[in-house]
């Protein structure tokens, strides 16, 4: 259901926001999810093996529900498991939801 | 026998290891507090009769390291054989913690896991089968609160017996080739879809994790690019107002009365025995020992605050929200928390640096994080502001900021040296829960600085302040100085040829060159060496000052304009610590050039800012530049030709590798 709902927002969120939406690839990362809501990690993608393998170990990785609490504009805090962490907008951008 | 303490970051390892061998290690409310291995004897009500060392190991979230404090915790479960684990589990996150319990139970090395801040879990309603728990991990498991010594006892006595057994391990990865990036990717998934197997049948929350709660709302606001930043600054101020202008030196005034009682009463008991001696003792040792001691006050009502603010869980927050700022200078959020611990000592703020990642900005930080004034330098910055400035609470204030500011401009000036190349710098940090500060840990860590600052005041500082006192007695010819010849004494002669090279400075006497020079063993010992070479002693108590005539002694006998004065200062706060400090970056940096750069970036800074203050101050005071002005901005411009240099140099060869790259790039797309 969660899946379902990212991909409605994929659907309608197209342009109308700026930030990291792709549009050709059809993708929606972090920085364009709603606070409050859980979505399903669909891909993790920081072009560096070791911080993604390190995001794994937390228990972000594919197939993994993430929580959105709140967004800044340079970052924001996630839910992955049990524990709440700030991520900057890069990371953000790498997570595809 | 060794019993090692692994688990995650922030799972209150340092916490439960201090309650059973009784020391006073570290801690604090976010992950990566503890950076290197400590070990120490249990005590004996949890060992008996036996001989049992208890390790302390950094958090680690798996055994495959990603930041260099999380490789020392690897490589000692691995290799230093261990003859039992204690694996601390963060109850209220049970399922990211399992995914390193079920790596430590593969080790052959028996395991016994603490579940630990079950009290949070209590508060919170979240239920752990724990005896499930324990037959699905086939080892023991106990609920332990270490920071109420609460289950601690039955859990070492176990892990203690269980020594030498072997655990069958409840999950084994499969034989792949290690080198394949898919096949581990997917071992991994397979041991955490085991994980999450496990967690599901033994826990039951009533709150769920995802939920927004106060502490989030809370948690919006300070890490709010300008709120979040805001209130940073005021509660840092609150801590320098409090132990510098307010409680600090109320205890200070009554603690150097003392000290001036007991001063007269060492000088009363040698009336009778010869002038050196007397003057070697109550001036030189008790005088300048205590000019030292006098400040410790202050220290400590820092010490105190700091220790709140590391176990409430505030420092993660401020990490976060300072994160975009230190980065676009090139640093990142994490170098904050040296920059915080940095104002207590600057050796465990070096240290703290291990928690960054990214190398460069590891080095860059620890080079610059000692440009916060720390505990000892606070003497130094009280007996200007008592004895110049009235006492105005503004020259601490400043000294900070400034400080801060030079960390900014030290990291531009590391940017453009070693040639900023774009990198992804990601950062990630875990923000832990609140929690409300205990008083009691925040006493035990006060009065443990406070026995090392008198350690020191009664070793390195005692032993300085005596050399200083003989070497200023003495002539090379090993007679008795004269009145009124002083500039023959053997300290005079040392320091002189350096005097020199302060005057443009406006400090360029024999005298504060030798205490500055003296700054570099022990800060303090600024303070104690002018307190001997003055024969001033009474340097806090500006009231007495103030009665014992209306210009201030200690200014007078100076000689120093508060122009100088300031520059004087400033010159102590921004040269390079102590060595202590120095060698600590030496071991953290693990490179030559870049500790040398280190020092020769805090001398050039000291020297600039000194320069500027006293050149520009007595400009605007007096209407012309001061002494020295031409040699001063030679000595500038040979510094600046330095730095070009040297970032030339730094570039060529990082045209270098950045070239052979690119060869090598090309060859293989021909290939």
């Amino acid at each position: 259901m969660e899946l379902a709902y990212a991909m409605d927002k994929t659907a309608a969120g197209t342009g109308s926001k700026e930030g990291s939406y792709d549009a050709a690839a059809g993708r929606m990362t972090l920085l364009d999810a709603e606070p409050g809501q859980t979505y399903i990690i669909r891909e993790i993608n920081t072009d560096d093996d070791e911080m993604n393998s390190f995001l794994f170990r937390l228990g972000c990785y594919q197939g993994e529900p993430i929580t959105l609490i709140s967004k800044k504009k340079q970052s924001c805090i996630v839910v992955i498991k049990d524990g709440r962490y700030n991520l900057d907008k890069m990371l953000s951008e790498a997570i595809i939801i | 026998m060794r019993i090692a303490f692994a688990g995650n970051p922030n799972s209150g390892k340092t916490t439960m290891y201090n309650a059973l061998t009784g020391r006073n290690e570290k801690i604090g409310n976010w992950g990566g507090v503890t950076v290197g291995s400590k070990e120490f004897q249990l005590k004996k009500e949890f060992a008996g009769d036996k001989e049992v060392i208890a390790v302390d190991l950094p958090g680690a979230y798996s055994m495959s390291p990603f930041t260099p404090e999380e490789g020392i915790t690897s490589e000692y479960v691995r290799t230093a054989n261990p003859d039992a684990i204690v694996n601390i589990v963060d109850a209220t996150n049970l399922s990211r913690s399992l995914f390193f319990t079920t790596q430590l139970l593969e080790l052959g090395i028996p395991v016994v896991v603490a579940l630990n801040k079950t009290d949070i879990n209590e508060k919170e309603g979240t239920k752990i089968d724990v005896n499930k728990l324990s037959a699905k991990l086939n080892c023991p498991v106990f609920e332990t609160v270490s920071t109420e010594n609460k289950g601690l006892a039955e859990m070492i006595a176990k892990a203690i017996s269980l020594a030498g057994t072997t655990q069958k391990a409840p999950y084994l990865q499969a034989d792949i080739d290690l080198h394949d990036k898919n096949a581990v990717d997917a071992e991994d998934r397979k041991r955490y879809s085991f994980v999450n197997g496990i967690v599901s049948e033994v826990e039951t929350r009533k709150t769920l994790s995802a939920e927004t709660t106060s502490a989030d709302k809370l948690d919006g606001v300070l890490t709010n690019p300008i709120a979040g930043i805001l209130i940073f600054a005021v509660v840092m101020w609150g801590v320098f107002w409090i132990s510098q202008t307010w409680l600090g030196p109320l205890v200070a005034d009554w603690l150097v009365g003392w000290i001036e009682t007991f001063q007269g009463w060492v000088a009363g008991q040698l009336e009778n025995s010869p002038a050196i001696l007397s003057a070697l003792l109550a001036d030189g040792i008790v005088g300048g020992v205590g000019a030292v001691v006098g400040f410790l006050p202050l220290v400590m009502v820092m010490y105190f605050l700091i220790a709140l603010l590391e176990d409430c869980g505030y420092m993660a927050r401020v990490s976060a929200v300072m994160d975009p700022i230190f980065k676009r200078v090139g640093l990142s959020g994490k170098s904050v928390i040296p920059v915080v611990i940095g104002t207590g000592c600057g050796i465990p703020a070096i240290m703290a640096c291990r928690t960054i990642r990214d190398e460069r900005e590891r080095r860059a930080t620890s080079m610059l994080t000692t440009f916060i004034p720390c505990g000892a330098k606070i003497p130094v910055i009280a007996l200007f502001a008592g004895a110049f400035f009235n006492g105005a609470g503004w020259v601490s204030t400043l000294s900070y900021f400034l400080g801060l500011v030079l960390i900014f401009l030290g990291a531009l000036l590391i940017k453009g040296i070693t040639g900023y190349k774009y990198r992804k710098s990601f950062f990630i940090m875990e923000l832990p829960k609140w929690k409300k500060p205990s008083l009691k840990f925040a006493f035990k860590s006060m009065m443990e600085r406070a026995k090392a600052y008198i350690i020191k005041a009664a070793t390195i500082i005692l032993i300085c302040n005596t050399v200083v006192q003989i070497m200023q007695t003495f002539d090379w010819h090993f007679q008795v100085v004269e009145e009124g010849a002083e500039n023959t004494s053997i300290l005079a002669s040392i320091a002189s040829p350096f005097a020199i090279l302060l005057i443009p400075l406006g400090f360029g006497v024999w005298q504060l060159a030798a205490a500055a020079i003296t700054g570099f063993i022990a800060k303090e010992n600024v303070v104690g060496t002018l307190a001997v070479v003055y024969a001033l002693t009474s340097f806090i108590d500006t009231e007495e000052l103030a009665m014992t005539g209306g210009a201030n002694t200690v200014a007078a006998t100076m000689g120093l304009t508060s122009v100088t004065a300031l520059a004087y200062l400033f010159f102590n706060l921004y040269t390079p610590p102590c060595f202590a400090a120095i060698g600590a970056m030496n071991s953290e940096m693990k490179s030559r050039g870049w500790l040398w750069g280190a020092i020769g970036l805090q001398l050039g800074t000291g020297y600039t800012i000194a320069f500027l203050i006293n050149q520009f101050g007595t400009l605007f005071t007096e209407g012309h530049f001061a002494a020295g002005f031409v040699p001063g901005l030679i000595a500038e411009a040979c510094m600046v030709a330095a730095l070009i240099l040297i970032a030339r140099k730094v570039r060529a060869h990082f045209d270098e590798q950045y070239a052979l790259h690119k060869s090598a790039n090309a060859a293989k797309a021909t290939a």
